[in-house]
């Protein structure tokens, strides 16, 4: 991902003239879908680190993952949403995201960007239960749809 | 300011501990020894004046009354006292330390303190009060006794004594009191040391003799006070005391003894004559005549000194050097010293030092790794507290218990300097008193008639031990009340609805860990100190948390004991790296019998098609991780890879790996919380930790390993 977009994406929506309550995403993509994640939970994007995986785990559940001394867990993002896995590429990455003090790393296709959305302008998913995890939506600029990952659901027990 | 106050609470708290069980000990001898009086003196002395530096009037208040009265006691001795008075003053002391914790917990949560203490206070004052009206009566009457009861006797003692202050060699003189000195052997230049001595004494004003008397000029005394000793002659009981203070804090001081000079009471006793007439002949005469004698009452010089010097030393503080930390900073300390572990065995393994011959390298890093060893065992025991502080508490506990219920028990304390990590001890404390609480409350018979009747000794008895076995320390509480009905715990447990299965499927084992469920308690009626429904499931819970277990036993009509088996310290242990496929497990060493590799013909196959091997003369299971895991490998032919046979504390199996990696010593990390959300310490993994070369490997945990496959057959 290019850092120089993810600024220019945000000074442009300041230039509109719009201070009301916005919030920053990152954008990723997963099987064509565009899903944004708010940066609050999000600690940084590592790619090619070697996963140990764990047993009798979900298959979504990848395994663990040794960041600086960090034990954290990884998932796989399409397997969670019921989506077939694909072999992992250079663009994979793994966002790690830090939610109510749980680290846990996503394997992403791919990263897109940074931008400051504003939160009133965000719909809910008009068919419930049909995609979980995903918890809001909003059309961008360009005409495309970005997702809202539910970032509880994920570490959720079950 | 804050650190002011937490130097007061841990001061004070420390002082009110040393008092509780001062006081426990004191009111087993029914008695407060001299040494008794002066400790709590000081301590209520430290405690007013911290208190009135803090400014916690309150807590002075209390302090300062106490002091006024042991200051009483101490003028007048523990003999003025009767009995009755005994045991009213000792209820007063427990008052009045309950008292006082209960302020200085107000302290600590933040609260005011209470204004009102006029009770505690009117309370010590009617008290003394009443002591020092019947005390002035009663004193004469009793010195008269003392003089009447000495006389008899004495001649006897004396002669003896006689003989054998000339055994110890001591010389003539007219002092009443003696202090042999001992310097530290082959301390070299004893008559300068003693020299010191002297002149440290005269610092504080004492009026002394002693001997040999030319220390100063003539360096041959040395051997006369290596061979004899260096005596100091003093004229009364209070500077003997003095001078024990001053010759305490002299360097290279082996041994001292306070001796009484016989020759001048023999003097004095057999004629009223002034004690210029020591009878240095007729001594030697005497051991002659009595050599029988003499070789009887040879010991008793000795323990005479003997309770004389230790009493003495209790009376001051021992000094210690003793710095308290914050625990936090331990901790950090702790994971620091593990990753540096790590990181050691990660620069000596370097895969960058492969195929090279680094002789010196190699040494430097022998000693390295010494050095880490040293390291790490030091900062685990830094962390290790002795259970002697928890086991005390009970003391108490059982002595207010003991009035309120009106049964007589000893508690009996063994192995309380058994060391466990810091927040074992603090978890395991609740747990303890809930169970010693439980036994003297269920256990322990009613009345001693039962007990009695029953054939055992009246007084009941509590034994609280603890010891280390390896990787553990077994705590265990046993009491020989009345022991446990299976039938009535069983008829509870069904009329409360906690059985799973049929009643008459229960084993005995099984009917006493119903004990320990939710929502059971055996005892009918609710009492102050147990019974309230929420009992040893708690208990259970709080043992569990720090990674323990616990047992009952039981013997209906000779008692119980509760067993708690808690690990040492889990952060670091030694471990054994095995690989699977391409994941690599950690096996404890502590679980590791043995590895070999087995012969097909050995694996015998059960019925449903198990793998089972004898080793030593027994069968166990076999379990193929890559089974269990579903892991791929290319080594599942049994000859292939190898076995380890594991074993727990109720359970011994073979695991069946591809190869084995090596030892290693490892830092055990919790795995994400997010990863117990599948349960994963159910399938048999503990943890995990990073190896030298930044990989993980998971720690296996038997236990709870072969209870998953279990649950897989």
């Amino acid at each position: 991902m290019s850092a120089d977009t993810a600024v220019n994406t945000a000074n442009e929506v300041m230039e509109n003239g719009t201070p009301v309550s916005t919030e920053r995403f990152l954008t990723f993509s997963s099987d064509g879908l565009n899903i944004g994640v708010s940066t609050n939970y999000v600690i940084e994007i590592i790619t090619n680190h070697t996963i140990t995986m764990v047993p009798l785990v979900p298959d979504y559940v990848k395994g663990i993952i040794n960041l600086r001394g960090q034990i954290i867990p990884i998932i796989d993002i399409r397997l969670r949403m019921g989506k077939p896995s694909i072999e992992y590429t250079s663009s994979t990455c793994i966002i790690v995201l830090n939610i109510n003090a749980i680290s846990i790393g996503i394997i992403v296709d791919a990263v897109q960007q940074v931008m400051d959305i504003d939160q009133s302008k965000i719909s809910p998913v008009p068919v419930e239960n049909q995609q979980e995890l995903i918890n809001g939506m909003i059309s961008s600029s360009d005409r495309s749809v970005i997702l809202f990952l539910d970032c509880e659901q994920l570490v959720q027990s079950y | 300011m804050d650190n002011m106050l937490e130097m007061y609470l841990y001061e004070t708290n420390t002082l009110m501990e040393q008092l509780d069980e001062l006081l426990i000990e004191a009111e087993k001898n029914e008695a407060f020894t001299t040494n008794d009086v002066n400790e709590i003196f000081r301590i209520m002395h430290t405690i007013k004046g911290s208190s009135a530096m803090m400014e916690f009037s309150t807590l002075m208040e209390i302090a300062h009354h106490i002091e006024d009265l042991f200051f009483y006691i101490r003028e007048n001795g523990m003999d003025s006292l009767d009995e009755s008075h005994k045991s009213d003053l000792f209820n007063l002391m427990f008052q009045s330390t309950d008292a006082l914790r209960v302020e200085v917990e107000k302290i600590e949560n933040d609260e005011p303190l209470s204004t009102n203490i006029d009770q505690i206070i009117t309370n010590i004052n009617s008290f003394l009060e009443k002591i020092s009206s019947s005390g002035n009566s009663s004193s004469d009457a009793q010195t008269e006794k003392a003089d009447a009861s000495s006389a008899a006797p004495v001649a006897d003692a004396q002669a003896i004594a006689v003989i054998n202050q000339e055994l110890a060699g001591c010389p003539a003189s007219s002092m009443p009191y003696f202090i042999r000195i001992h310097f530290e052997q082959g301390s070299g230049m004893e008559n300068l040391r003693a020299f010191m001595t002297i002149t440290a004494l005269k610092e504080i004003d004492l009026q002394f003799e002693h001997y040999p008397e030319d220390v100063e000029t003539n360096s041959e005394t040395s051997e006369a006070i290596i061979d004899h000793g260096f005596y100091i002659a003093l004229s009364s009981a209070d500077d003997v005391e003095k001078a024990v203070q001053i010759i305490k804090m002299q360097n290279s001081i082996e041994t001292y003894e306070v001796i009484e000079n016989a020759t001048v009471k023999a003097a004095e006793a057999s004629s009223p004559a002034p004690a210029a007439a020591p009878a240095p002949s007729a001594a030697p005469a005497d051991t002659a005549a009595a050599p029988a004698a003499d070789t009887a009452s040879a010991a008793s010089p000795a323990k005479q000194a003997a309770p004389a010097a230790s009493a003495s030393h209790n009376s001051a503080p021992v000094k210690q050097s003793l710095i308290s930390v914050n625990l936090s900073k331990l901790d950090s300390l702790v994971a620091i010293v593990g990753e540096i572990v790590i990181t050691e065995s990660m620069v000596t393994s370097s895969p960058d030092l492969q195929n090279l011959k680094l002789d010196n390298f190699m040494k430097s890093a022998r000693q390295l790794r010494k050095l880490t060893d040293d390291l790490q065992d030091i900062a685990m025991s830094l962390r290790m507290v002795p259970l002697s502080g928890t086991f005390q508490k009970m003391n108490r506990i059982v002595r207010d218990m003991k009035k309120k219920l009106n049964k007589d028990v000893r508690l009996t304390l063994v192995g309380e300097n058994t060391e466990v990590d810091k927040t074992v001890v603090d978890s395991i404390g609740d747990p303890i008193m809930h169970i010693v609480r439980n036994s003297m409350d269920h256990g322990v018979e009613t009345t001693a008639e039962e007990r009695i009747a029953a054939g055992k000794d009246p007084q009941a008895e509590i034994i609280l031990s603890a010891a280390h076995t390896g990787s553990e320390v077994i705590i265990s509480i046993s009491d020989d009340g009345q022991g446990m009905d299976p039938e009535k715990i069983l008829a509870k447990a069904e009329r409360n609805g906690i059985l799973t299965k049929p009643a008459s499927d229960y084993s005995k084992k099984e009917i006493l860990s119903l004990l320990m469920l939710p929502g059971f308690s055996t005892n009918e009626e609710v009492t102050e100190f147990s019974g309230r429904g929420v009992g040893m499931d708690v208990v259970k819970k709080n043992v569990e948390a720090v990674g323990g277990t616990i047992s009952i036993t039981s013997e209906l009509g000779k008692g119980s004991c509760t067993t708690l088996k808690i690990p040492l310290t889990m952060a670091i242990t030694d471990g054994m790296e095995v690989s699977v496929g391409n994941s690599m497990f950690t096996i404890p060493i502590a679980n590791i019998r043995q590895s070999f590799k087995p012969q097909k013909e050995e694996v015998i196959l059960d019925a449903s098609g198990n793998e089972i091997i004898k080793c030593l003369d027994a069968f166990y299971p076999i379990i193929r991780i890559h089974e269990l895991y579903n892991i791929e490998t290319e080594v599942t032919n049994i000859e292939d890879g190898i076995l380890i046979w594991v074993e727990t504390a109720d359970k011994s199996y073979c695991l069946f790996v591809d190869e084995l990696l090596g030892e290693q010593q490892v830092v055990v990390k919790p795995l994400s919380s997010f990863l117990s959300n599948f349960n994963i310490k159910n399938s048999g993994i503990g943890g995990c930790t990073i190896l030298g070369d930044g990989n993980i490997s998971l720690i296996l945990d038997i236990g709870n390993l072969y209870a998953a496959t279990q649950g897989l057959y």
